[in-house]
C-alpha cells in the first residue's frame, strides 16, 4: 500500500476517536427515540457503519 | 433442566469441537482453514462471556458505558493494515511466540523484562479467565435451576473447570515449537464464534420481535421505568472523560491482550488476511452490539425491582416464558465464548509462563544436558501443567475473590493491568530509543499504583477502611481518589494514574540514560522492520568467537538432529556459506538463536548461545556505525541488483553478437573454400589442355585450336571471378564508387536483354517486356547493367527446359521505381528469401544443387542496389516461380522539385 493511502487510514482513525468522543459525543446525547432506539445509539451505530464502509473501500482499492 | 442433562449436552458440544479441532489440524493447508474469514472469526476471542452476557448487564444496570469496550478497537482498527503488519513481520523473522518475547526481545532480549511481561500478564488474565469460569458456572446454576453450593467439592460446576483445564492442556500443547500455528485451535475459536453471534442474535431477535413488538415497543415500554433518561445518556462532561478512559483502554487490549497477540500476530498466515478483518471484524462487534439495548431494557421490564442478576437476562427471559430449548442454547452460546477466551489465554500464558519464567529462571540448567527427546517432552509437560494450574488457580480465585463481582468490572481490572504493558510496546514499534531500564520501571511503577488503587480494594472489598480514608489514614492515598482525584470512576482514575507515571518514567529515563548497544541492535530491527524483512540476519550485531560444531551441539539438544542438519543447510544455501566453515558469524548466532526460540524462548535462547560462545563487547557508537553501513548496504545492494540485471542483458547482447560472428568466421572458410574451388576448376582445365598440347606434338592442327580455345575462355572465366571478387571487396570495404548520371531504365533493360539474347534463343524462353514509354531515374548505369544481367540471367538458368518465361515490369511510385523480374521455375524455400543475398550463399547448399554460377552474384547485386539506396528482395509467385524485385530512388521526383 502507498504511503498515501496508509495516511488515509490514518485521518480515518483520528476522525473517529474525535466523532465518538466529547466534545462531539456530548451533542448527540440524547434518549429520545429514533427507530425505537435513544439517538446517541443511532449516532454510535452510524459512525461505526461509516468506519466500516470507509475501511473497506480504502483497502478493496488501494491494498496492493 | 437436571444437571445431568446439561452435562450431557455439555460432553456432546464439547467433543463435537474438539473433533472439529482435530480435523482442522489435519487438514492444515486446506482453504477451509486456511482463509481471512477464519482468522477474522478467530479474532472474535475477544468477544468473550464478558460481552456475551456482561454487556447486557451494564447497559440494564448503568447504560451506554459497555459500549467504549468496542468503540476502542473500532477507533483503531482502521490502523491494523498499518501496525499489525510491522509486529506480524517482526514477530515471523525472530520467531517470537508472545508478546513477552516481542517486549523483551526489543529490549535487548532481556530475560527479566520478558519474566516481567509474563508476571504482570498473569494477574492481569488470571481474573480474567476467573470471569469465564464464573459465568459458566452462574449460567449452568441458572439453567439447571440449582443453587451454587458453598461447599467447592459438591459444587458440579467445579468439576466443568476441571474438565475444561484438562482440555486445554491437552490441546494448546501439541507443538514444543510455541510459534508454530495451531490450526485446529484456531479453527475451534473460529467456529465458536460463529455460534455465540448466531446464538446471541436468535435471543436478540426473540426477545425483540416475539416476546416484544419489536425496538419501538421495547422503547415505549422502558421509558416508563426508573432512570431510563439517565441510563441512556452519557450524561455529563465527567462521565464523557471516563467514556474517553475507556475507549483508550480497549484500545490498547485489542493489541496487547494476551489472547489477541497471540491470534492476531502468532496465528496470522498471511499479512493480506489483516485486509478483510480490518472491515469484518468491526462488523462482527456491531452485530454484538445491535441486541444489547432490546435484552437489556426487555429483561428491566421484566424483572424491575425483583433483585435479579441483569448480567443473565439472556437466560432468564427465555426461561421466564418456559423456552427451554432457547436457553440451553443461549447457555451454548456463553460457554462457547468463555471457552474460547479460557483455552486461547491459557494457551499464551502457559507459554509465557515456561519460555519466558520457568526455563531461562529455572531449568534451563538442567535442559542443558539431556537428550532431545526428553528435552521436548519436559518442555511440554512444563506448558501442560502450566496451563491446568493456570485455570485451576482462577477458578480458586473465583470463588474466593470475585463471587460477588459483576462481570464488566473484573474484566476492566484486567484490562488495566494489561494496559501497563502498551508505552513499552507501542515505543517498541516506533520509537528508536526506548531503553530497557525505562520499560521495566515504567511497568513496575504502573503496575504498582495498578496494584493499590484496583487490585487490593477489590481483592479486599470496597467497604474496607483505607478505602474510605486511604492507607496508612492518609487522605491523598485514598485508592480510588489517588493524590484527591475524585471526580473520576475507579477503572479510569487507576488507568490515567498507572499509565501517567509509567508513560513518565518510560519516556524521561529513556532519554535521560545512553541504551545498551544490543538494545539499539534490536530497536533499529523493530523500527525499520521494512528494510531488514528479506535478509534480517543481517541487521544482527555480534562480535567474537565461536565454533559452528559448539552451537550445533546445543541446538541438536532441541531440534534433533535431522532438523539440525536441515536448518544448516538452508542457512549455508541462503547466505552462501562453504559448509566446513567452522566459525560461526553474527547471522549464523541470530539464526541459532531463532530456531531456539520457538522451543524455549528468546531469553534462554539467547543464554543457551552465549553459554557456549564468546562476545565481545561492542560500544553503542559502533554499533551505530554498522547499523548505517548495513543501511547503505542495502542501498548499494539494491543498485548492485540494477547494475547486474543490465550486465545480464548486455550479456546476452554480447552472446548474440558473439554468435553471429562465430557464423561469419564459418562463412568466411567456406567462402575461401568455394573461391579456392571456383579458382581451380579454371586452372586446371587450363592445365590440362596445356599439357596435352606440350606432350603431344603431333596433335592435328583443329584439335590443337580447340584446345587454345579452351584454354582462353577458361581464362575469361577466371578473370570474371577474380574481377568479381574484387568487385564485392571493394563495396565491402566502400573503395568502391559509383558515378551516377540520369538514365532512362527502360532503355537499359532493352540493352541488357540485347546482350542476352543468345542464351535466350539458346533455351527458347519467351521474355514479356511490354514498358515502351521512357522512365528516368538516376542511376550508374555500368551497375545497374550488371544487376539486371545478373537477375536476367539467374533467371534464365532457373526456367524449366521447355516452356520458360521470364516477365520484367516496372512500376513506378512516388518516391521510388520497383523493377521485378519473374520467372517460372523453380520457386525459393521461404527461409532463404534474405539468405540468397549472401555471399557464397550456395556454398552452404551444396549438397543440395551444384553452383551453376560464382555464387557472389546476388551479394554484388545488393551493393549495388544498397549503394543507390535502394532495396532487393525476392518473393514467390503465387503460382509457379520466383520474382527478384528491386527498388531505386524516384529521381524524376527529386528532379521536377529541383
Amino acid at each position: 500500500m502507498k504511503k498515501r493511502h496508509e495516511q488515509k487510514l490514518v485521518i480515518l482513525s483520528i476522525l473517529m476517536i474525535l466523532a465518538l468522543n466529547l466534545p462531539i459525543l456530548l451533542l448527540f446525547d440524547n434518549p429520545k427515540a429514533l427507530f425505537g432506539l435513544p439517538i446517541i445509539y443511532i449516532y454510535i451505530f452510524s459512525a461505526w457503519i461509516f468506519s466500516i464502509t470507509i475501511t473497506y473501500i480504502i483497502l478493496k482499492r488501494y491494498y496492493e | 433442566m437436571s444437571s445431568i442433562g446439561l452435562l450431557i449436552i455439555l460432553i456432546i458440544y464439547v467433543s463435537i469441537l474438539f473433533y472439529i479441532a482435530h480435523w482442522a489440524e489435519k487438514k492444515q493447508n486446506s482453504k477451509w482453514v486456511n482463509n481471512p474469514y477464519i482468522y477474522l472469526l478467530s479474532l472474535a476471542v475477544y468477544c468473550t462471556a464478558w460481552t456475551y452476557y456482561g454487556s447486557i448487564g451494564v447497559a440494564a444496570n448503568s447504560g451506554l458505558n459497555y459500549l467504549p469496550i468496542y468503540l476502542g478497537p473500532v477507533m483503531i482498527i482502521p490502523l491494523w493494515m498499518i501496525i499489525l503488519k510491522r509486529i506480524i513481520r517482526i514477530s515471523r523473522v525472530n520467531k517470537i511466540a508472545s508478546i513477552a518475547d516481542f517486549i523483551s526481545l526489543r529490549y535487548g532480549n532481556s530475560r527479566f523484562l520478558g519474566a516481567l511481561v509474563t508476571t504482570i500478564c498473569i494477574f492481569g488474565i488470571l481474573p480474567y479467565i476467573a470471569l469465564q469460569l464464573k459465568s459458566i458456572s452462574e449460567t449452568f446454576h441458572i439453567v439447571t435451576k440449582t443453587p451454587t453450593n458453598s461447599n467447592v467439592f459438591q459444587d458440579s460446576t467445579t468439576y466443568v473447570c476441571i474438565a475444561l483445564a484438562i482440555f486445554a492442556s491437552y490441546y494448546g500443547t501439541r507443538y514444543v515449537d510455541a510459534s508454530e500455528k495451531r490450526k485446529g485451535v484456531v479453527t475451534a475459536v473460529a467456529i465458536e464464534s460463529i455460534l455465540k453471534l448466531v446464538f446471541f442474535l436468535i435471543i436478540g431477535i426473540y426477545v425483540t420481535y416475539f416476546v416484544y413488538d419489536g425496538f419501538d415497543d421495547i422503547y415505549h415500554k422502558s421509558t416508563v421505568l426508573k432512570d431510563f433518561d439517565k441510563k441512556n445518556s452519557i450524561g455529563g462532561l465527567e462521565n464523557s472523560i471516563n467514556w474517553f478512559f475507556l475507549c483508550i483502554l480497549s484500545m490498547f487490549a485489542i493489541f496487547l491482550l494476551p489472547r489477541q497477540f497471540h491470534i492476531s500476530i502468532i496465528e496470522n498466515n498471511k499479512e493480506s488476511h489483516i485486509k478483510t478483518a480490518s472491515w469484518l471484524f468491526p462488523l462482527y462487534l456491531l452485530l454484538f452490539n445491535i441486541f444489547v439495548f432490546p435484552i437489556a431494557w426487555g429483561g428491566n421490564i421484566l424483572f424491575e425491582g425483583q433483585g435479579l442478576n441483569s448480567d443473565t437476562y439472556s437466560l432468564l427471559i427465555p426461561q421466564f416464558f418456559n423456552n427451554n430449548f432457547l436457553t440451553v442454547i443461549v447457555f451454548l452460546g456463553g460457554f462457547s465464548a468463555s471457552i474460547s477466551m479460557i483455552v486461547v489465554s491459557s494457551i499464551s500464558l502457559a507459554t509465557m509462563l515456561s519460555n519466558n519464567l520457568l526455563i531461562p529462571y529455572g531449568f534451563i540448567g538442567s535442559l542443558e544436558n539431556i537428550s532431545q527427546n526428553k528435552n521436548n517432552k519436559r518442555i511440554l509437560l512444563s506448558r501442560k501443567i502450566g496451563i491446568f494450574s493456570l485455570i485451576i488457580i482462577s477458578y480458586i480465585i473465583y470463588r474466593v475473590f470475585i463471587l460477588d463481582y459483576s462481570l464488566v468490572s473484573i474484566g476492566l481490572v484486567s484490562f488495566v493491568v494489561i494496559a501497563q504493558l502498551a508505552p513499552s510496546f507501542f515505543g517498541a514499534i516506533f520509537w528508536l530509543r526506548g531503553s530497557k531500564e525505562a520499560a521495566v520501571t515504567g511497568i513496575i511503577v504502573g503496575f504498582i499504583i495498578c496494584f493499590f488503587t484496583l487490585l487490593i480494594p477489590y481483592s479486599f472489598g470496597n467497604n474496607n477502611e483505607f478505602v474510605a480514608n486511604g492507607y496508612f489514614g492518609i487522605r491523598l492515598l485514598k485508592p480510588f481518589q489517588l493524590f484527591g482525584l475524585d471526580y473520576l470512576q475507579p477503572i479510569p482514575h487507576a488507568l490515567f494514574w498507572s499509565l501517567f507515571f509509567n508513560l513518565m518514567c518510560y519516556l524521561s529515563i529513556s532519554v535521560s540514560f545512553k541504551g545498551n548497544y544490543r538494545e539499539r541492535n534490536y530497536a533499529e530491527m523493530f523500527v525499520n522492520i521494512d528494510k531488514y524483512i528479506a535478509n534480517h540476519e543481517n541487521a544482527f550485531i555480534w562480535k567474537g568467537t565461536a565454533y559452528v560444531s559448539d552451537i550445533q551441539k546445543v541446538l541438536q539438544r532441541f531440534l534433533g538432529e535431522v532438523r539440525t542438519k536441515r536448518a544448516l543447510s538452508i542457512f549455508n544455501l541462503k547466505y552462501n556459506v562453504p559448509t566446513d566453515e567452522t566459525m560461526a558469524d553474527a547471522k549464523f548466532i541470530k539464526f541459532a538463536e531463532n530456531l531456539l526460540t520457538g522451543h524455549i524462548g528468546t531469553a534462554s535462547a539467547k543464554i543457551l548461545i552465549s553459554s557456549v560462545s564468546k562476545e565481545e563487547k561492542i560500544s553503542l557508537p559502533e554499533v551505530l556505525k554498522i547499523l548505517e553501513e548495513s543501511k547503505e548496504n542495502i542501498i548499494i545492494n539494491k543498485k548492485l541488483t540494477e547494475t547486474s540485471n543490465e550486465l545480464t542483458k548486455i550479456t546476452s547482447q554480447l552472446k548474440i553478437a558473439n554468435q553471429e560472428l562465430i557464423k561469419k568466421d564459418v562463412e568466411k572458410d567456406e567462402f575461401l573454400d568455394t573461391v579456392t574451388h571456383e579458382l581451380r576448376t579454371p586452372i586446371t582445365a587450363i592445365r590440362a589442355a596445356s599439357e596435352i598440347l606440350h606432350d603431344n606434338e603431333d596433335i592435328p592442327q583443329e584439335i590443337q585450336k580447340q584446345f587454345l580455345q579452351n584454354i582462353i575462355s577458361e581464362s575469361d572465366r577466371l578473370n570474371r571471378l577474380i574481377d568479381k571478387i574484387l568487385d564485392l571487396e571493394k563495396f565491402e570495404t566502400g573503395k568502391q564508387k559509383i558515378y551516377i548520371s540520369k538514365n532512362d531504365i527502360i532503355k537499359t533493360i532493352n540493352n541488357t536483354l540485347e546482350n542476352l539474347k543468345q542464351l535466350i534463343i539458346n533455351k527458347n524462353i519467351v521474355v514479356n517486356f511490354l514498358q515502351k514509354t521512357t522512365i528516368q531515374a538516376f542511376y550508374d548505369e555500368e551497375r545497374i547493367v550488371q544487376v539486371i544481367t545478373n537477375l536476367i540471367s539467374n533467371a534464365i538458368k532457373f526456367c524449366p527446359e521447355n516452356m520458360g518465361l521470364i516477365d520484367i515490369s516496372i512500376q513506378e511510385n512516388k518516391n521510388f521505381i520497383e523493377i521485378k523480374i519473374k520467372n517460372n521455375g523453380k520457386s525459393i524455400n521461404e527461409d532463404d528469401f534474405e539468405a540468397i543475398f549472401d555471399k557464397f550463399y550456395q556454398a552452404r547448399n551444396q549438397n543440395i544443387k551444384k553452383p551453376l554460377g560464382s555464387g557472389l552474384g546476388l551479394a554484388i547485386c545488393k551493393k549495388i542496389i544498397e549503394h543507390h539506396k535502394g532495396k532487393i528482395w525476392a518473393e514467390n509467385d503465387k503460382i509457379e516461380g520466383a520474382i527478384f524485385i528491386f527498388t531505386l530512388p524516384n529521381y524524376n521526383v527529386t528532379e521536377i522539385s529541383l
